[in-house]
């Protein structure tokens, strides 16, 4: 073993990721907002602080001790000390670079989006989508293109395809089956066509350009399902390179800001109701925030139009355990085409599922049972609620008395709302998913304002947060950051270069596709209510 | 040439450096699934 090898690295990363949550811990014990923490209170980050102590802590801790621990002993030979030992300075560093991202430079983004919007009329943090996914992968270019991979990172940036793994897994538990049935039915069979038949098509038309295989897999459920998060997911799957991952995203983020500017006027232009218009935007328009976006523009003034497009896209979401699988087929069916050239497909399942969307499914199927929900909790839509009756969950006297008033007007035509709001001001809280639903419905029997939020407010007040659905999502946000700083270091401007025309050609050809059919089933097939 | 010589070469160092630490996929595979479960299940033991 060379002297090289006894670096101090390792101990110095670790070192400054433990004197980061020590001087965050102090300085959050002060009682005005001074230092790092009031940087958070700017930043409006304030409530991750305790996250942002303890993983610091945590992984100051391990990244110092194995520091200590290269400094003693520089000989590498074990396997623990080829996986864990020798990567511990690059992983360090990557996690110090995640810190960055999803603490600093997104709420950053976020801050300039919001005092831009008045002079762009929109808010381009949204738009653009500069959140973590897509800060992370670029930080990881601007890095490689500028400072580059030392010799001491090289193995830890080797780590960030099982942090991606571990992500997916984990995703796993943000899904759960009992949501399908609060659905419809028409958005389920719309969505499901459109979902399935657009991810088959990038296939095809991937084939067809004789694409790279990881590229097509990426673009296949990030234009199917839910544009750049899907990408994310399906990456480890069809094992994207960072290439593949950076052109994908682009491409999806492209191809959804130009639906956003488009799909409201031209709906505008040939009179799209408000369930056409939501029904379109949720199932052409690509990212989840630019679906919101979009309704909203077509509709600023009620959220009749964000509520169906709402639907669609959460239904579009719950399709991608669906998509992950048949790519994940797919993917090892090409890998046996390509090694032996017959394929018999029971074999492949066998042989080449990958193990981890195995345990994405086990995660989604414990998930369904409830596991992850505390007791007395229950998922409806994309919320958790908890209908136990209880005093902090009441809603304001003052509120009661106003929708008392307003039932009394007789407004409310609608039967089952009626029976909801009467049965909310007797028990004074919500008690059922059932009720929630009508509740919320109810604002669209009023214009006043005060009365739409109080209908508001009686949901909010029994939607829960548990725990354990929090951490499990910080879990997955810290994988997936910490993977696409890894895949996003494996790009430099060369491999920019040599391949970008093909996923910029796939993106143009099924976005257009998508968004003109979508947009004449929605027109011509959606009459009334959905 | 010597250009296509050192992009070829550079594409395959980015490759190399793609690749995992781990001697195989599986082991990779493996390794992600006990970490995301063992959290998994911490996560249900000291929350839930």
């Amino acid at each position: 073993m060379n002297e090289e090898k006894r670096s101090p690295v390792t101990l110095i990363i670790g070192l400054i990721l433990l004197a980061y949550a020590l001087i965050l811990r102090s300085q959050n014990a002060s009682i005005t907002p001074v230092g790092l923490v009031g940087l958070a209170e700017y930043l409006k980050t304030g409530r991750t602080i305790g996250t942002q102590i303890s993983v610091g802590l945590w992984s100051g801790i391990v990244v110092t001790l194995i520091g200590l621990w290269n400094m003693a002993v520089p000989a590498m030979t074990s396997k623990f000390d080829k996986l864990v030992r020798a990567p511990m300075a690059g992983i360090g560093t990557i996690i110090a670079l995640a810190f960055i991202t999803r603490y600093y430079m997104e709420p950053i983004f976020k801050i300039w989006g919001k005092q831009a919007e008045p002079t762009l009329g929109f808010d381009m943090a949204t738009i653009f989508g500069l959140n973590y996914i897509l800060l992370g992968i670029l930080l990881g270019i601007v890095w490689v293109n500028t400072i580059g991979i030392p010799d001491w990172m090289q193995a830890g940036v080797k780590t960030a395809r099982l942090a991606m793994k571990m992500g997916v897994i984990t995703l796993g538990a943000m899904y759960s089956i009992t949501e399908l049935k609060y659905l419809g039915g028409l958005s389920i069979i719309m969505v499901a066509t459109f979902v399935m038949g657009t991810a088959l098509f990038v296939l095809w038309l991937g084939k067809l350009a004789q694409a790279p295989r990881p590229l097509i897999g990426v673009l296949s459920a990030g234009l199917g399902v839910c544009g750049v998060s899907a990408a994310v997911a399906a990456a480890p799957v069809v094992k994207a390179r960072g290439v593949d991952m950076a052109y994908s995203i682009g491409m999806l983020l492209l191809v959804g800001v130009v639906g956003l500017f488009v799909f409201p006027p031209v709906a505008k232009m040939v009179g799209m109701n408000e369930l056409q218009f939501g029904a379109w935007a949720g199932t052409g328009i690509l990212n989840s925030a630019q679906v919101a976006a979009a309704a909203l523009i077509f509709d600023p003034d009620t959220i009749e139009t964000l509520k169906v497009a709402e639907i669609f896209n959460i239904t579009r979401i719950l399709f991608l355990p669906f998509i992950v699988i048949m790519l994940a087929v797919w993917f090892a069916k090409g890998e046996e085409e390509a090694e032996k050239g017959k394929v018999n497909i029971g074999k492949v399942l066998i042989d080449k599922f990958p193990l981890f969307v195995l345990g994405f499914l086990i995660m989604f199927a414990f998930s369904s049972t409830g596991i992850f929900t505390p007791k007395g909790m229950e998922l409806h839509g994309k919320n958790f609620y908890s209908f136990k009756v209880d005093e902090k969950k009441e809603v304001r006297t003052r509120d009661l008395k106003k929708i008392s008033a307003f039932l009394e007007t007789g407004a409310v035509t609608d039967p089952k709302v009626k029976a909801a709001l009467e049965k909310l001001v007797a028990d004074r809280q919500i008690t059922s998913a059932d009720q929630a639903d009508l509740v919320l419905k109810a604002q669209d029997f009023t214009k006043q304002k005060d009365l739409k939020t109080a209908f508001k407010d009686a949901d909010k007040l029994v939607q829960a947060k548990p725990a354990t659905m929090e951490m499990m999502r910080e879990y997955m946000m810290w994988f997936f950051a910490f993977g696409l700083i890894g895949l996003g270091m494996q790009i430099t401007w060369q491999t920019l270069r040599q391949a970008g025309g093909k996923a910029a050609m796939i993106g143009v050809v099924t976005g257009i596709t998508k968004a003109v059919l979508s947009f004449f089933v929605c027109w011509l097939l959606i009459k009334g209510s959905i | 040439m010597a250009e296509d010589k050192a992009a070829a070469s550079e594409q395959k160092q980015m490759e190399e450096r793609s690749l995992s630490v781990f001697a195989s996929e599986k082991k990779e595979d493996i390794t992600a699934l006990i970490i995301a479960f063992a959290l998994a299940l911490l996560v249900i033991i000291t929350l839930k």
